[in-house]
């Protein structure tokens, strides 16, 4: 007993058995693609239903007869095999045994029939001629390299089209790529080459309606292509062949280049994402960053599109000079990226200028505290090393750092401070705390300036100052600075201890007269000057003018300048700028 | 090189020729022209000729009509066009003077001599 199916074969109603229906099914499609080209390739088909119908016709004795395996046979027995049909192409051909090797050069294709998930990997198992468990492994090992594996593997299962057909079957099987068939790959691109350029000649002939001169270029063009090649014909190949590896070379290295940025912005997006969620510690300044009140995860997103879009386009033309059969990723799809890629670019412009924004207004907020201490004593002034949460006496160290407080408020922490000495002719020193913050208009940026901590002690003559100060987290970082003005009444003495070295200015701008070099020495005030009485030069002026010299004596070299110095001594080279100093001991 | 490619070969570059013969007088339809084809011997399965027609029919040297069949589907029925007709008689001289030099080449030995 069989089961049949009724099929309708060019208008004709047929019963068929199941297993003769599955082979004439098979047999069609068979046909189907050994054309390849689709130019009158549905005509030849319904054609061929035509005749095959009028066959089985001539076999079925009455109407309730069933068409089985035999007849069926017998019918393709007479309509011949697949490759039969394959004569079109064949017969003007030169040498008609090279035009079907050529065909089956092999491409890249899922092999779905013999997938685990979606063919890929024994599509690239045929590709390279290994066994497709190799491969396999190979994306295990690629999953462990932080995840590289399962992109590639999603990129590859939507960019490489699955074999369908027979004919792509056989072409993803084919022959391994190996050098034989590369070069032979590359004599068949010149052939192409050289066929389209005697078809643009043909056609410019046309134009000019020269039959006789078309017909010459034919036979040129084909006796290129078909007798023994002269010399210029191995130059071109033997060019046209570096050319070929050049360009596959320029494919695997935006290849690299591509994926090597997609996998390194997607781990730079997680980890900024992650932040939010789980809350490292010492990454979390990263939220402190004033981004104008658009949120973190925004932003990294809008940065994650515009800087990986390019690059996963060079990605993709990478695949696609490796890879000729590459699937399109489609209209849509190119303009949605193009779209997004806009957008963050846009987001990201206007992020741009909201932080630009935040910085708009620049206002300080001072304080002047008068300090007790007696003329004839001497001030001391050094970093209070209390409390200091790690911070090192050193401006250039740990600039921020955020530490929540006991009753829970997040506190933002920075050195961003410095310390000026002025002369004055009033009897008491005095100390002024100069905050400073920006804001996008004058009451933010006042309320932050006003909202920065900080903290000095007098004690005994001497003078601790913290080496950093706080604000609360949710100013974040909008430029908060701390200047600390040390007014020193004429012919007092101060001593700055070392540790205030890096808070010191190394320029004697704004009638600073306390330099950085200076620590470590009593200095007597003067008006808008000091005077060292314990330097090696006793009683040496180290005002503005005569910091502007040269000093050769048997300690070394000195050169001071205005903004910066040079050192040369026992110690080693000193370089002294505003902002870098380089020491070469 | 094999025989049976060559065979092929040859007897393909003559099918041409052939199917536009058989049609010059009369037209014919499909299985009419293959029964000619066969008896001739020229071919040996049928598949062959659908392409040979599609693409003759394509550059304009055939052009075909329906007709209903009492038994079957409707046929094609194919006749040559007035372009078909003068690459037909182009061709019947290729081939005489072909067939001329074949037979002058293959002669046995001793008309070469002469």
């Amino acid at each position: 007993m069989n089961k049949t199916v009724n099929i309708n074969l060019a208008g004709i109603f047929f019963h068929i058995d199941e297993d003769a229906y599955m082979k004439l099914q098979r047999y069609l499609e068979a046909i189907k693609h050994s054309f390849t080209d689709s130019e009158g390739r549905s005509e030849i088909i319904s054609d061929i239903e035509a005749r095959i119908a009028e066959l089985f016709n001539e076999r079925l004795k009455n109407e309730k007869q069933v068409v089985r395996i035999k007849e069926l046979d017998e019918v393709i027995a007479i309509m011949g095999q697949p490759e039969d049909y394959l004569i079109d192409d064949d017969i003007f051909e030169d040498e008609p045994n090279q035009k079907p090797k050529n065909s089956v050069s092999k491409k890249l294709y899922r092999d779905t029939e013999n997938s685990y998930i979606s063919g890929v990997s024994s599509g690239l198992g045929h590709y390279f001629g290994i066994d497709a468990i190799w491969i396999r492994l190979a994306w295990i090992l690629l999953i462990f390299g932080a995840g590289t594996g399962i992109l590639l593997y999603i990129l590859l299962w939507i960019l490489v089209p699955e074999a369908k057909t027979t004919a792509e079957k056989i072409m993803m099987i084919g022959e391994p790529v190996n050098i034989s068939n590369i070069e032979k790959q590359i004599k068949d691109g010149f052939e192409n080459v050289s066929s389209t350029v005697s078809g643009v000649a043909k056609s410019v002939s046309d134009s000019v309606s020269n039959a006789a001169k078309n017909v010459d270029l034919k036979k040129q063009s084909n006796k290129i292509k078909s007798t023994s090649k002269t010399f210029f014909d191995t130059l071109a190949d033997i060019v046209m062949l570096l050319l070929k590896v050049l360009a596959k070379f320029i494919g695997i290295l935006l290849i690299f280049i591509g994926a090597a940025m997609l996998i390194a912005l997607i781990i730079g997006v997680f980890s900024l994402g992650a932040v939010n969620i789980i809350n490292i510690p010492d990454i979390n300044f990263i939220e402190m960053a004033n981004t104008g009140g658009l949120p973190i995860w925004l932003l990294s997103l809008f940065l994650f599109f515009a800087v990986g879009i390019p690059f996963f386009f060079l990605f993709y033309l990478g695949l696609k000079i490796l890879i000729t059969n590459l699937k399109s990723i489609g209209k849509i799809a190119k303009f949605s990226l193009l779209g997004l890629w806009i957008i963050s670019i846009i987001g990201l412009s206007i992020a741009g200028i909201r932080q630009a924004n935040e910085h708009a207004f620049n206002e300080s907020y001072t304080k002047k505290v008068e300090l007790p201490i007696t003329k004839t004593d001497t001030l001391h002034v050094k970093m209070s090393s209390k409390n200091n949460r790690g911070f090192n006496f050193n401006r250039y160290d740990n600039s921020f750092k955020i530490i929540t407080n006991k009753d829970g408020t997040k506190m933002l922490y920075t050195s961003n401070i410095r310390i000026m000495v002025k002369s004055t002719t009033d009897t008491l020193a005095s100390i002024a705390i100069e905050k400073s913050a920006d804001g996008n208009n004058y009451d933010k940026a006042m309320a932050r300036a006003i909202d920065i901590n900080y903290d000095y002690e007098l004690n005994n003559n001497t003078l601790l100052l913290n080496p950093f100060f706080t604000t609360n987290a949710k100013n974040k970082f909008s430029g908060q600075k701390t200047n600390i003005i040390l007014y020193v009444p004429i012919n007092n003495v101060v001593y700055f201890n070392n540790s205030t070295s890096s808070f010191l200015n190394t320029s004697s701008r704004n009638d600073n007269i306390v330099l950085k070099s200076y620590t470590n020495h009593y200095l007597k005030i003067l008006d808008d000057d000091i005077i060292c009485s314990d330097c090696p030069e006793e009683g040496n002026k180290l005002n503005k003018t005569e910091n502007q010299n040269l000093k050769i004596n048997n300690d070394g070299l000195e050169i001071n300048a205005n903004d910066s110095s040079i050192k040369i001594n026992n110690n080693g080279i000193e370089i002294k700028s505003d902002d870098v100093e380089i020491n070469i001991n | 090189m094999k025989i049976e490619n060559t065979k092929a070969q040859m007897r393909k570059g003559v099918l041409e020729f052939c199917i536009l013969s058989v049609l010059k007088d009369d037209d014919a339809y499909v299985a009419e022209i293959l029964n000619t084809l066969k008896a001739a011997k020229l071919l040996v399965v049928e598949g062959t000729i659908y392409p040979l027609l599609t693409r003759l029919k394509n550059t304009g040297l055939l052009n075909y009509r329906w007709e209903e069949s009492t038994s079957g589907p409707p046929r094609k029925y194919y006749s040559l066009t007035e372009t078909g007709r003068l690459f037909l008689k182009e061709l019947n001289t290729t081939w005489s003077e072909l067939h001329n030099a074949v037979t002058i080449v293959t002669k046995p030995k001793k008309s070469n001599n002469e």
